[in-house]
């Protein structure tokens, strides 16, 4: 099982690699910049961050070490653990410090919604895998799948982080969306989706998750109160101009307007001291390791590979999008990080372990039955 | 379920084919939406640009943080013992200062600094944004504020800074558990950042002030603030208005907390007293008390090192931390085990002629002349050593360890405060492993009046004590009463908790019981110095010896150095008919329990029963003078 073809080894995904590499060392000296203010209070984040990138590097190797078509076998144990992690992070969380979100590992803050992103996608990739027979699926079929998804997705929302939650409903809307629907059933689904938007507001929203979404509909109404962070990231991101104010330089970083900034709001950070070129060329970066992801789908030896595959792009494409959509004032504030540019231990190592599994696709590409 | 492994890429062409296409349509997807965002993105930085840059140029709204106020620290009355007041901190903002040279020269003068100590400060926050304040010196006092204020005009830059500090309204008083404030230092904001504390904030170093922080501490406010160009603030935006901490209401009362330390004044050492049927404790004092208000904004090196080289150890939080042999107190289990195991009688009688052979040493009794016949009365109530040499050597070490552990010697009380210690209850199987040796018979005679191994707090001992008191109920000393908010709405509170029941017939109990009455109002009793005529009360004497050299026996008092003279132990009961109140003193190196340790506690229960004494007791009798009745 553990045996190592060499062969895999010239055939490791460089390109990949090094567009990681590239996001990584950007990402880097934004956070640089990002940090500056508070540079000398605690541990910096910028050498944490360093730490977190060597661990993720790490993480890629040992998981093309093992094929991919293993994780079909531990699809129930993962999606377990990812259970388990999120009723820790409810129950053990809420004594740490009144947000529920982290898991205090001693060396390491965990945030467990963030490899349940990940464990979700191999989960859904493994039953779809399993229970396709090219029909269709219909919507019995889907209980299962839903199921699956909705116990995280309320997990989450307890704790309460509404932006993740809703990631798990986009990445099991996209992966169901892949493989065959039967048109009934999209129709069904899409009507009872839209039906339960007034539902979910009246509901599900907590009081200051409406304020975000109101605010972001009329931003003029209350300038100082709900809709700062997005007012000043937006100045921060349009007094960019076309090249910039210059590294370390930009005022709305440097004179600490900007909330957040060195987490969700890092890219405006980026946006206001690198200008239109700069933003241009890390939305490139990853405009490039979405649709080389979407290759290697394409390629994938088998039908497993292939959704996986298009789970993790899904992923990183989805938390890419709302995020960027985000600081640029076009969706409301929600808590979603930039994939491997924002600071933060548990995003980064997912999204690097998402990464370990696409080159691990890619290596495999030519590989006969084991 | 699975699929055999060797087939999963068999993949229809067909069904390969639609994918394709599918993976075509969603690139197309992806395209869609990076144009969005490159849309947006030259909207944004190109198309109005010009007007989001003369924003950012404008843009001078901050935050300001608003300290929260932190609780109070109350007495179980409500009498404020820890509150806060205004700390003036003289701060520097260089953005407002540009040529500084002549305002540094006035300051130095204003503040009684070197030019030089300034300048080291200003450099030191060099690195901080040209706006942010660089403290040139804390907490001054109300001449210098007002010399500042006055001269505003003369120094742009300097700017005081208000900031929330402790007000120990009592002075040192129960220093040691009230611990003290200090600024957060890089690891505790590296895992407490979570909780919204920032650099330069304060947060509990020690005792309650650290391990009620999250009570005591409340929630920041922030406020939005409208800067001109130079940074000075114009217009306040918007305001929220920072959550006051919880009160911490303590179980202690402050008049039994100060008449217990004002006893203990220039000595070392500890008191403890204890509500018998609940636990809660009326006065912690660990003498000498620890100056607070030295301690806040760092404490200076030559006040630690005073501190660290001091005999009197006032870094040891002695009621909880100091171990000592328990000495004769700890007579009252071997006694209940005695009677419990059957070994003695309250009618047995052991001669005592002063001393006792045993293999080829002579252990003596205190009373070099002997006691003579002794029985159980006697013997507790006169502290008789031969007595008890004889009832251990019957017990065994082992049995009396049982017993010990019953009152909980030997481990931690559960008291919430840091660094607690154990004590000490040697066994037979404890010292084979500690000291691969055996255990010796002759070990056990001095385990049995309290000496050899044994070690034990002075808590200990005053839980033991309620616990002899209320018939072998053992509660968790507890500290803390409550946390209210501003409202007076409970946060949270601490009800007693019994830990466990050491069962013993009644009348053993009684007999125990009987003989520390007699300790304190019989005859010969080695304890009359804590003899109240309108309430009884029941006490031990003790005496820890901290060397046993032959070169100090001819010595007496004040001839032997300091450091090895006998620990003074007293601990006891009130009243006896219907305990309330335990009181446990000890003495570091104070001589004599009846004459040194005794005294104190009466203060304590003076203060404890005040409402109940007569008048007539207020001219206290002279205690009775240490003549050779009080034990060693």
């Amino acid at each position: 099982m553990l045996r190592f073809d060499r062969r895999l080894l010239q055939n490791i995904d460089w390109v990949m690699l090094a567009a990681v590499l590239v996001v990584a060392i950007l990402g880097l000296v934004n956070l640089y910049s990002a940090s500056y203010l508070t540079k000398s209070v605690g541990t910096s984040v910028f050498i944490k961050q360093i730490y977190y990138y060597l661990m993720g590097f790490g993480i890629i190797f040992c998981i093309i070490l093992v094929d991919y078509k293993t994780l079909i076998a531990w699809n129930y144990p993962i999606y377990a653990a990812m259970i388990i992690l999120l009723l820790a992070a409810l129950i053990l969380g809420a004594e740490v410090a009144g947000t529920q979100r982290w898991l205090n590992l001693g060396f390491f803050r965990l945030q467990p919604s963030e490899p349940a992103k990940l464990m979700l996608v191999i989960t859904l990739a493994s039953y779809y895998f399993r229970k396709d027979t090219g029909k269709g699926f219909t919507l019995k079929e889907l209980a299962v799948p839903i199921t699956l998804t909705a116990v995280p997705f309320l997990l989450i929302l307890k704790q309460p982080d509404l932006g993740t939650a809703l990631l798990l409903a986009f990445i099991f809307v996209s992966i169901t969306l892949f493989v065959k629907l039967k048109w009934s059933t999209l129709a069904v689904l899409a009507g009872t989706g839209l039906a339960a938007i007034p539902l979910a507001w009246h509901f599900f929203l907590k009081p200051y998750q409406r304020q975000r979404v109101l605010t972001f509909l009329d931003p003029e109404k209350d300038p100082l109160g709900a809709s700062y962070h997005i007012t000043q990231s937006k100045i921060a991101v349009g007094s960019g101009l076309k090249f910039g104010k210059g590294y370390l330089h930009g005022t709305q970083a440097q004179l600490d307007f900007l909330p957040e900034r060195h987490t969700d709001f890092a890219f405006s950070v980026w946006a206001e001291e690198w200008g239109f070129v700069g933003s241009l060329v890390l939305l490139a970066c990853y405009f490039f390791i979405i649709l080389w992801g979407l290759n290697i789908a394409l390629a994938a030896r088998d039908k497993f590979g292939m959704l996986l595959a298009f789970g993790i792009v899904s992923l990183i494409f989805w938390q890419a999008f709302i995020n960027l959509a985000m600081v640029l004032g076009l969706l409301p504030v929600v808590g979603m990080p930039l994939p491997m540019f924002s600071y933060g231990g548990s995003s980064l190592i997912t999204t690097l372990a998402g990464i370990g599994l696409l080159i691990n696709i890619r290596m495999r590409r030519f590989m006969g039955p084991s | 379920m699975l699929r055999p492994l060797g087939n999963i890429n068999k993949m229809d062409p067909a069904e390969l084919n639609i994918l394709k296409k599918r993976i075509d349509i969603v690139s197309a997807v992806v395209i869609f939406f990076v144009v969005i965002l490159v849309v947006r993105l030259w909207h944004l930085q190109i198309q109005q640009g010009a007007e989001y840059s003369r924003l950012s140029e404008v843009n001078r709204i901050r935050t300001q943080y608003l300290a929260a106020p932190r609780g109070n620290i109350l007495d179980r009355n409500g009498e404020i013992i820890i509150s806060n007041r205004p700390r003036f901190n003289v701060v520097w903002i260089r953005e407002d200062a540009p040529h500084p040279d002549e305002v540094i020269k006035q300051l130095a003068g204003l503040l009684g600094m070197d030019i030089s100590e300034l300048l080291d400060r200003i450099r030191a926050g060099a690195d901080h944004p040209r706006y942010m304040p660089t403290r040139l010196k804390e907490d001054v006092d109300w001449k210098t504020l007002v010399q500042i204020e006055n001269n505003s005009f003369n120094l742009p830059g300097v700017q005081i800074e208000v900031l929330p500090s402790r007000d120990y309204l009592y002075g040192n008083m129960a220093s040691h558990l009230i611990g003290y404030l200090g600024e957060i230092n890089r690891q505790e904001l590296d895992e407490r950042s979570a909780e919204g504390y920032l650099a330069g904030d304060q947060i509990g170093k020690m005792g309650v002030e650290k391990l009620f922080e999250p009570y005591l501490k409340g929630e920041k406010g922030y406020s939005l603030v409208e800067v001109d160009v130079h940074g000075f603030a114009q217009k306040q935006l918007q305001i929220h208005e920072p959550l006051p901490g919880g009160d911490l209401r303590l179980t202690l009362d402050i008049k039994i907390q100060k008449a217990a330390e004002d006893a203990m004044a220039d000595k070392a050492g500890a008191v403890v007293a204890m509500e018998v049927n609940t636990g809660r404790l009326l006065a912690l004092v660990s003498a000498p008390a620890l100056p607070l208000n030295k301690f806040e904004g760092g404490i200076p090196t030559p006040v630690w090192r005073g501190l660290l080289e001091d005999p009197k150890t006032p870094l040891i939080n002695k009621p909880i931390q100091g171990q000592y042999p328990p000495g004769s107190t700890y007579k009252l289990i071997t006694a209940l085990a005695g009677l419990e195991e059957k070994v003695i009688t309250p009618e047995t009688v052991h001669y005592c002629p002063g001393f006792i052979n045993f293999g080829n040493r002579r252990y003596g009794c205190w009373k070099k002349g002997g006691h003579g016949a002794v029985n159980l009365n006697k013997a507790i109530s006169e502290s008789c050593d031969v007595y008890f040499y004889q009832v251990g050597q019957k017990l065994g070490v082992d049995t009396l360890a049982r017993y010990a552990a019953l009152f909980g010697l030997g481990r931690k009380t559960g008291i919430k405060l840091e660094h607690e210690k154990e004590g000490l209850v040697p066994t037979s199987e404890w010292k084979q492993r500690r000291h691969q040796e055996p255990w010796q018979e002759g070990e056990t005679m001095s385990v049995a009046i309290g000496q050899g191994f044994n070690l034990a707090t002075p808590l200990q001992i005053n839980r033991m004590t309620a616990a002899v008191a209320n018939g072998g109920k053992l509660y968790r000393p507890l500290l803390v009463d409550s946390v209210r908010d501003q409202e007076g709405n409970m946060v949270t509170s601490f009800p007693p908790v019994l830990e466990n029941t050491a069962i013993a017939k009644e009348n053993s109990w009684r007999l125990v019981r009987q003989g520390m009455i007699d300790a304190v109002n019989g005859e010969h009793a080695t304890a009359r110095a804590a003899k109240f005529s309108e309430i009884v009360v029941a006490g031990k004497t003790g005496t820890a010896q901290v060397v046993r050299l032959a070169h100090f026996e001819h010595l007496k008092g004040d001839a032997i150095p300091y450091k090895f003279r006998d620990h003074a132990w007293f601990t006891c009961y009130a009243p006896a008919d219907n305990p309330e109140i335990a009181v446990t003193v000890l003495v570091e190196h104070g001589g004599g329990g009846g004459s040194v340790a005794a005294p104190i506690a009466k203060a304590v229960l003076k203060s404890y029963f005040a409402g109940r004494l007569g008048a007539a007791a207020a001219p206290e009798p002279p205690p009775p003078p240490a003549t050779i009745d009080s034990e060693e």
